[in-house]
């Protein structure tokens, strides 16, 4: 994380030119509504991250930050639109400028360019939640347990975690229908020597038995045990072990097929009718169908996402969060294909298991086939193995099982014309080779047993390095659940323990025994919260709309504390600090200094109160807070403690813009009015809505200084000190001809503020109002110190004076 | 801090080597796997998960 030092921004949003000194700490910005204050947030979220949330987020179709990031005048040339951003990052302790355009918001320039530096703005730029806005509050309160959980989990990026279990899961279903396979392939095998062997059962005992029948009659020793080592054709001279033709044996793989064969028509019917009854569902409702063929082709995209294009139509989105976001909503609302697609890929694994234990009966009669020189049979067989084991593949895929209609319609297994016929003929051919010598017979019953045993154990050792990996990705997915909810419950209870504690805080007064609980399920988060120790209730149940707000900051905090612990050290709380009713303010201060010393929160109000309070808590002080009084098209937010003001009257005025002019003179007059009638006590009637306008202010600020230097007059007479009696002098006549000048030009300025009469001024007649008051504020101001006059203490004040103490009024006099 | 994801990563090649039930070969490629930041696909998985046990060398 960083801390933000300044920021220049131009042309961005309602922002035409503004350079703001953060100097690294909390600071404020306020201003009526419209002001400029949410642009300002807009362009450091802007040049942290390359977004601009309020324009990307939820509810914002049709806005992006190519086309309103900038100016409303500069939406042609987004290249004049750009944010310069000097950041402390504290973990490098090192300073980097990071500069951004609209039109490039991808390739920001950072110097200095260092791999460390880099990196640390890039985490930076991943995470969009450094900005809390006033409408995004809620939803972490008001919302529903699901979306809340969605919500958070976006927040603290667990949907990455999410991606890791589901690959993890789908690595798992992967090797369990590989296992499958193995083991039918295992049973194929393992029917396949009990048939040659002539046993019901493979017991080592009755696999011996039989071979050392063949082996005594050929005069060889018999096995007395069986090893993973040991040949069964062992000690058969080269030449006799070449043909492996057993006829016996042969016959009996041909009579295992035959009848097989008669249950083929049957073989896993209700499996191929079920997928096409579903098939048929799909083509009579073209939506369903539609959205079936899109949600696996969103799927395929989810998986190949690798930045913000999409790669199924190449459209750039913001950033690659959102692209996944809106392809995770397209999946969402095909619920009910997905049921049918799971129930397809069920049905469709049971088929391809049929079709393996086939292909598993077909092989030894192709072997027969070849044999016997049955070129045209076995490439009968040849073709429909190949085409079975393919059928496989295609049946453990979407895709493939919705392309199969056709063949699962006239028949999944096809089984080739006169494939009866033919394998009849086989048999009797081979039937019609003469008897084998006993001694061929037994040596090809050995040779053939050593053949199918190698194949049963080969096939044995695949299908236990099947189950093993089967074994370890179950193994490994389940771990992983069990550590990811380990650490959720842990992040959660943590989470409910800052969140309860941060409320508390605030509110104190009077909840200061509240408490809540997050309670995770299987994709849901409840929240419920306790109201003054009768139970917990949902947060909208009776806490009122303000305390919910406040729910939402202290929420929000604590997220953010668990997502980044000790490098949570920056935040944009845009008005949100507006949730916290007025009686709390000052708790909320105190939370953001105690409990974030480290952390600097950029925070906007349009209530100049909340402001003055952030100040006077020590949140923030006079130069780690801004004001603007407001704002309009051609300047921008204008700045109320701007002393360049009267530079940029001068700049309208010249520019013939007299409504501009007289607006922002107005704004800063009203501005300084409130500060010094604040600084020096001057008497106010009380406004109970605290709309205090310049009639009411300036009067009353000038009657007060009258009367503190006519109290500093008297006390420098008390004293006996001339040159401090001549030194208010000097100002009361100063401030006297001030006062007179603007008075005659007062009726310009009323008039011009108004009325609108604007069409009624020229350049001419408003300069001699600027200048007027442009003198009548100078008597209040000390240039050496920039700074407004004040009086001190303000109880029982003794002084009016500056920052510097140039301007020094004593206004208590000497004891009687 | 480690992020959430680390933690997890964390605990969980732990746990792997706890149970004892998993071959070490298999979790240290799954600790090279999860030390990379980029998205995880499942026939990686797949591929840690079916070498032999004991390593590749057989």
């Amino acid at each position: 994380m960083m801390k933000l030092e300044t920021a220049h921004i131009e042309e961005v949003r309602g922002i035409r030119k503004l350079d703001i000194d953060f100097q690294k700490g909390t600071f404020a910005i306020s201003g009526p509504n419209g002001s400029g204050k949410s642009g300002v947030i807009d362009a450091i979220e802007f040049g942290l991250t390359g977004n601009i949330s309020r324009l990307t987020g939820r509810g914002t179709k049709g806005l992006t930050v190519a086309e309103h990031g900038p100016h409303v005048d500069k939406t042609k040339f987004p290249d004049a639109a750009f944010v310069e951003l000097r950041v402390f990052i504290p973990a490098l302790k090192k300073s980097a400028t990071i500069t951004r355009k609209v039109s490039d918001p991808k390739k920001p320039k950072i110097v200095p360019a260092d791999p460390d530096v880099q990196a640390a703005l890039a985490e930076i730029a991943d995470h969009p939640e450094i900005t809390l806005s006033r409408r995004e509050i809620l939803r972490f309160i008001l919302i529903e347990p699901t979306k809340r959980s969605e919500e958070i989990q976006t927040i603290l990026k667990l949907d990455e975690i999410g991606q890791m279990r589901a690959a993890l899961n789908t690595a798992q279903n992967k090797l369990q229908t590989a296992q499958k396979t193995a083991a039918t392939l295992v049973q194929t095998n393992r029917d396949s020597l009990l048939r040659h062997l002539q046993i019901s059962t493979l017991k080592a005992e009755d696999l011996l038995e039989s071979v050392n029948k063949r082996r005594k009659l050929l005069g060889l020793p018999e096995i007395a045990e069986l090893t993973a080592d040991t040949k069964l054709d062992v000690g058969l001279a080269a030449a006799a072990t070449g043909p492996d033709f057993n006829k016996q044996s042969a016959l009996r793989d041909l009579n295992a097929l035959s009848e097989a064969a008669k249950g083929f028509p049957d073989l896993a019917k209700a499996d191929a009718a079920a997928i096409i009854a579903d098939l048929a569902k799909l083509e009579e409702d073209p939506a369903l169908l539609a959205a079936l063929q899109r949600r696996a082709f969103i799927e395929k995209g989810l998986d190949l996402v690798e930045g913000p294009e999409c790669p199924l139509c190449d459209k750039p989105w913001e950033d690659e969060q959102h692209l996944r976001d809106h392809l995770k909503a397209k999946l969402q609302k095909s619920a009910e294909a997905q049921k049918i697609q799971e129930a397809l890929l069920k049905k469709g694994t049971a088929v391809a298991q049929a079709a393996i234990k086939v292909a598993g009966q077909l092989a030894p009669v192709l072997k027969i086939a070849e044999g016997q020189g049955e070129a045209g049979f076995a490439k009968q067989l040849t073709t429909w193995k190949a085409d079975l084991e393919g059928l496989k593949t295609a049946l453990t895929t979407l895709d493939g099982v919705t392309g199969l209609k056709d063949r699962l319609t006239a028949g999944w297994l096809a089984t080739p014309k006169k494939f009866a016929k033919e394998l009849a003929g086989l048999t009797e051919q081979v039937m019609a080779r003469p008897d084998q010598t006993a001694a061929l017979d037994a040596q090809t019953f050995l040779t053939t047993s050593q053949v199918r045993l190698s194949d049963y154990r080969e096939a044995m050792r695949k299908s236990k390095a099947a189950e093993i990996a089967f074994n370890s990705a179950k193994l490994a997915y389940e771990t992983y659940c069990a550590a990811l909810e380990e650490e959720l419950n842990a992040l959660y209870d943590s989470v409910e323990k800052d969140f309860s504690a941060f409320y508390r805080a605030i509110n104190e007064d009077d909840e200061s025994k509240f408490t809540a609980k997050l309670t995770p399920s299987e994709g849901k988060l409840d929240l419920e919260v306790n109201f003054y120790e009768r139970g917990l209730f949902p947060p909208a149940a009776y806490h009122s709309e303000g305390h919910q707000d406040g729910m939402g900051v202290c929420l929000y905090l604590a997220l953010m504390k668990r997502l980044f612990g000790d490098r949570f050290t920056f935040a944009l709380l845009d008005d949100v600090v507006m949730s916290v009713d007025s009686g709390h303010r000052y708790q909320f201060c105190k939370l953001l200094k105690t409990q974030f010393p480290d952390t600097q929160f950029v925070i906007t109000t349009h209530d100049r109160l909340w402001a003055a309070q952030m100040k006077s808590a020590g949140l923030v002080t006079g130069k780690t807070s801004i004001a603007f009084h407001s704002w309009t098209i051609d300047t921008g937010p204008l700045v109320e403690t701007n002393q360049e003001i009267w530079d940029e009257i001068a700049a309208a005025l010249a520019k013939g813009k007299v409504e501009v002019a007289a607006a922002a003179l107005r704004h800063h007059l009203e501005y300084v009015s409130r500060l010094l009638a604040d600084q020096l006590g001057a008497a106010i009637p009380f406004r109970a809505d605290a709309n205090y306008e310049l009639g009411d202010l300036l009067p009353a600020v000038l009657s007060r200084m009258k009367d503190l230097h006519a109290k500093a007059a008297e006390a420098a007479q008390s004293w006996g000190n001339k040159a401090a009696g001549d030194a208010v002098a000097k100002r009361k006549t100063a401030l006297a001809a001030a006062s007179a000048a603007t008075n005659v030009e007062q009726w310009a300025v009323n008039k011009a503020v108004h009325y609108n009469e604007w069409a009624n001024f020229g350049k001419k007649d408003f300069e001699p109002v600027v200048a007027a008051f442009k003198d009548l504020l100078a008597c209040f101001r000390c240039d050496p110190c920039d700074s407004w006059i004040y009086l001190t203490p303000r109880v029982n004040p003794e002084s009016v004076r500056c920052d510097c103490a140039a301007i020094n009024l004593n206004t208590k006099p000497k004891p009687k | 801090m480690a992020t959430l994801q680390q933690q997890i990563a964390e605990k969980f090649l732990a746990k792997l080597a706890d149970s004892k039930q998993l071959d070490a070969d298999k979790i240290e490629q799954l600790k090279k796997l999860l030390a990379d930041s980029r998205k995880l696909k499942a026939d990686e998985f797949v591929k840690v998960f079916s070498l032999p046990a004991g390593g590749d060398i057989k």
